[in-house]
């Protein structure tokens, strides 16, 4: 059970309220549970209401991100609850689901034989690209777009694990997909590819799109996403935006330099929500709502990172 | 104080012997091994030829024979791919940054698994120990024994494998390429056969034909040659020096292959990747991202290695099109079902194995037709095409059995499972893409093999050629045989799950049944492939067998509709619960309508066999 305090709790519970009633909502999840045969319970009765736009889904490693991405992209079966996209029953009508989507799984590999352009004309023919000049006009366009022109008759076998998530990102472009999920899609880029890779997304979303991009750098979160959640241990805990949730904790984080010992003792008298190693001491992050938590400590801008900090430290 | 069981060395070797226990595949040649064992200690020779089951002789001729009949494609399985692994999994920069040398490190690799494997083959020997306590009518059996049993298994087995596993290891190691090794596995049949035939059999000295054979297979036989079934069963064999001999070759023979490898391998990254071996670290430590940079001249600032960089604000100015993705129906079906068998040859295509054993098959294949002698021709078409359909169709098996396990598991390994099944793609069309990939290998063959016994026919002067009964036979017998196999080891992979299972399965379930044709227990029911129940007059129309026979053809592509729709059903990727699904039939309703109407048209053709006989 987490213990939240009391205005971040009211908070929380009015934006879950206030987006289950929305109108806008593209995508309704409903009551999602997922256990592994492990007795592992991934997803606790999650519901989610996201409109279009880039929605932004931060959490821990095994927090039950992934479970809930595979169970959107029709890869893996819920125990129980609903998933409705622009009214289609996403879990009954999965090869419908299947048109809409565009899915960029964390882990994935490609046919090291296969050329760039082969492996985009095959996922081309799979989404039913049936005409041959608009699926080459499309491949000629997806390559370009994710700059691997000069690599187009390389195979993917050689290519490097950046260009390979860039190949992954074009096959999750083709077809107009009204459904994106990217799970973790920039981990393993270097800086430049990233801020690329968030350029493109930021760019496919349309009209009537939906984009998920799940994550745990908060950075590209709030770079990117109108809307986002926290999901803790299978459990959604915070669903806002990334606005409302900085400013949920102005005037309530503090920092301060201090020596490493005295770092363990604040961290039992305080709520420290974050420690960074800093020039031989350690910078401290604490939240408190009733003024300065301790000698030392100055008020600090806050940001996505300290909110969620904030909520799964 | 040195202790081994805390170096690198032994730590390695644990690691192979722990990745092995949890892996199906040794506890299946386990299983595999001791049913070796029970079928001839049970049903062997010792009986219509008067051996004790327990007599040294019958220990020595039985574990010979287990060395080379049963154990050497096992042996490939076990020893080909330690070291692949590791490349293959991504847990080589891990290992090699590690202070593990590389004698250590290939040692322990070899060592864990071949000791795994010896572990393996060590069952045949503890239930043939183990039976000699059975008593059954009519079995001889001397007093027990105890030493004679792991002796002789040391020499003859773990012994004349130590140099096949040094040869597949290090073929596995320098190439990384495990479909080589077994290749290599498949192959050793026919060397050793070929060998055996043109080298040792024509030596007039028995003594080198010892010392020369790496499987001291002849050594028992020079032994007892002439002698009685009472002198075998109470006679003790001691080793000879010729044998000791050979034993020695063999070890170093083993050593020097090591040897080879311990001095040819490499544990940098081996990939056409232009970074490899270039400025990034010699393990490839960096993760791939960070060896897109390269340091250059004086300046150390980081400039881009690949020329695309520059070009990326152009390439934001790109639109990408629309297009049209509103086809439905059979069409669309049929134009993915062409995209994926597409893919699919190309992959294997892609395969290296297939350019070696092709051309194996069609070796082994052509020695069998050339020697052919034309039978009870003329005239001798029916004879040359029926010898061709019945020496190929074990290889069909193999083949068929093989390369449906790599295509059935090939997106799974390659993490490409992901994107491909959340692809608008129906189910049946992923399945029936691999099943045609891997038919189409197989028509080829039979075309390939049709033309080899047309040329040797007509070489051999055994004319006239006439093509009806070669098109006749394989698109009778061997056609249908090669779509049923592929058929049953789809609807294998599917529900098992574990290609090295299925493989194991395919093995024991083939030579079962073989072992049960070759007693006589031989029906039309339970024999899909036709062994030894056909023959060209019936084909013709001249037996009498004719509307069996295509009763019986009926029956099996029947089965394997009902493989492929169960398959389908219980395919690990879920497509729509319902009856209807966008519109159309759901996959799940048309698996279970194909279920009914299969088994249904299996069932009556099945009445017309049992009619028949």
């Amino acid at each position: 059970m987490i213990r939240l305090p009391e205005h971040r709790l009211v908070k929380f519970t009015g934006t879950i309220r206030g987006l289950m009633v929305s109108n806008t909502a593209m995508l309704q999840i409903r009551s999602l549970k997922k256990t592994y045969s492990g007795g592992v319970q991934a997803l606790k009765a999650i519901n989610l209401d996201l409109p279009k736009g880039m929605f932004g889904l931060l959490g821990p490693n095994g927090a039950g991100k992934t479970t809930l991405m595979k169970i959107l992209a029709t890869l893996l079966e819920p125990d129980a609850g609903e998933v409705e996209f622009n009214g289609i029953d996403l879990l009954a009508r999965r090869h419908e689901a299947r048109r809409m989507l565009g899915y960029l799984p964390q882990e994935f590999g490609l046919y090291p034989s296969l050329t760039a352009e082969q492996t985009l004309n095959y996922f081309a023919r799979l989404k039913g690209v049936a005409d041959a000049r608009a699926r080459r006009e499309l491949i000629d366009a997806l390559i370009e777009r994710v700059n691997l022109s000069s690599a187009r008759g390389q195979p993917v076998g050689e290519f490097s694990g950046g260009m390979r998530q860039r190949l992954g990102v074009a096959q999750a472009l083709i077809g107009q997909p009204k459904l994106i999920i990217v799970d973790e899609p920039t981990a393993g880029l270097d800086p430049e590819e990233r801020a690329r890779f968030h350029n493109l997304l930021s760019e496919i979303v349309g009209e009537e799109t939906v984009v998920i991009l799940s994550t745990h750098i908060v950075s590209d979160v709030s770079n990117l996403c109108g809307r986002m959640a926290i999901i803790r241990r299978g459990e959604i805990i915070s669903a806002c935006t990334p606005q409302d949730a900085v400013g949920s904790i102005a005037d309530s984080i503090w920092e301060a330099t201090v020596p490493r010992e005295e770092a363990t003792a604040l961290r039992s008298r305080l709520k420290v929500i974050s420690s960074h190693a800093f020039e031989g001491r350690v910078r401290v992050k604490a939240l408190s709502k009733d003024g300065r938590p301790a000698e030392g400590f100055s008020l600090a801008q806050p940001t996505l990172e300290d909110y969620y900090f904030s909520l799964v430290s | 104080m040195y202790n081994i069981a805390r170096t690198p060395f032994a730590a390695v070797f644990q690691a192979e012997v722990l990745i092995n226990m949890k892996r199906v595949a040794p506890y299946a040649m386990m299983l595999l091994f001791s049913g070796n064992a029970l079928l001839w200690w049970g049903a062997g020779p010792a009986e219509y030829r008067g051996w004790a089951t327990n007599s040294e002789h019958f220990i020595i001729a039985m574990t010979r024979v287990f060395s080379f009949m049963t154990v050497p494609l096992f042996t490939a399985l076990i020893m080909g791919e330690p070291v692949i692994r590791d490349f293959k999994v991504g847990i080589d920069p891990l290992v090699f940054s590690k202070p593990v040398s590389r004698a250590e490190y290939l040692l322990g690799k070899f060592f864990g698994n071949f000791f795994v494997l010896v572990c393996c083959q060590a069952c045949f020997s503890i239930t043939f120990f183990v039976l000699q306590g059975v008593s059954v009518p009519g079995m001889l059996v001397v007093e027990p024994r105890v030493l004679p049993y792991f002796k002789h298994f040391f020499t003859f087995v773990v012994v004349s494998h130590l140099l096949l596993a040094a040869i597949y290891f290090a073929v596995g190691t320098l190439t990384r390429n495990v479909k080589i090794v077994y290749a290599l596995g498949l192959a050793f049949y026919p060397v050793f056969i070929t060998y055996q035939a043109a080298v040792l059999k024509r030596m007039t000295g028995s003594v080198w034909r010892t010392i020369l054979d790496p499987l001291a297979f002849n050594w028992i036989d020079e032994l007892s040659r002439g002698r009685s079934a009472e002198w075998l069963n109470q006679a003790t064999f001691g080793y000879t020096a010729d044998l000791i001999v050979n034993r020695l070759l063999v070890i170093l023979l083993s050593a020097a292959c090591f040897a080879i490898v311990y001095f040819r391998f490499s544990r940098v990254e081996r990939s056409g990747n232009r970074e490899a071996g270039g400025p990034s670290s010699i393990f490839n430590l960096a993760p791939p991202s960070e060896r897109l940079y390269q340091e250059t001249g004086d300046s150390g600032l980081g400039r881009y290695a690949e020329d695309e960089r520059p070009a990326a604000s152009a390439a934001a100015s790109v639109v990408i099109p629309a297009v049209d993705t509103s086809g439905r129906g059979i069409r669309e079906n049929f134009g993915q079902f062409l995209a994926a068998l597409e893919v699919e040859l190309r992959l294997l295509r892609a395969e290296h194995s297939l350019v070696v054993v092709i051309p194996i098959v069609l070796l082994m294949c052509g020695i069998e037709v050339g020697y052919f002698n034309g039978g009870s021709g003329p005239p001798y078409s029916a004879e040359y095409a029926g010898v061709a359909a019945q020496v190929s169709l074990l290889f069909i098996l193999g083949i068929a059995v093989f390369y449906t396990g790599e295509a059935m598991h090939r997106d799974r390994e390659l993490r490409v499972e992901p994107l491909l099944w959340s692809a608008p793609t129906r189910n049946f069309v992923l399945l029936l893409s691999k099943f045609s990939a891997v038919f189409l290998i197989l028509i080829s063959l039979i075309i390939l093999l049709l033309i080899m016994s047309v040329a040797a026919q007509a070489y051999k002067g055994h004319g006239p050629v006439d093509l009806l009964p070669h098109l006749a036979i394989h698109s009778l017998i061997s056609v249908p045989n090669a779509v049923f196999i592929i058929g049953a080891s789809v609807a294998l992979n599917v529900l098992l799950r574990d290609k090295y299972l299925v493989y194991a399965v395919s093995i024991a379930t083939c030579g079962g049944m073989l072992y049960l044709f070759k007693q006589g227990y031989n029906n039309w029911l339970y024999n899909p492939v036709l062994f030894q129940l056909w023959s060209w007059p019936d084909l013709s129309g001249g037996g009498g067998n004719q509307t069996r026979i295509l009763a019986h053809r009926v029956y099996v592509l029947a089965l394997t509709a009902l493989c492929l729709a169960l398959a389908h059903l219980f395919f690990g990727r879920r497509s729509s619960g319902g009856i209807y699904d966008d519109g159309s039939l759901s996959g799940r309703s048309l698996a279970a309508l194909i279920i009914i109407i299969s088994a249904a048209v299996a069932g009556a053709a099945g009445m017309i066999l049992i009619r028949a006989s």
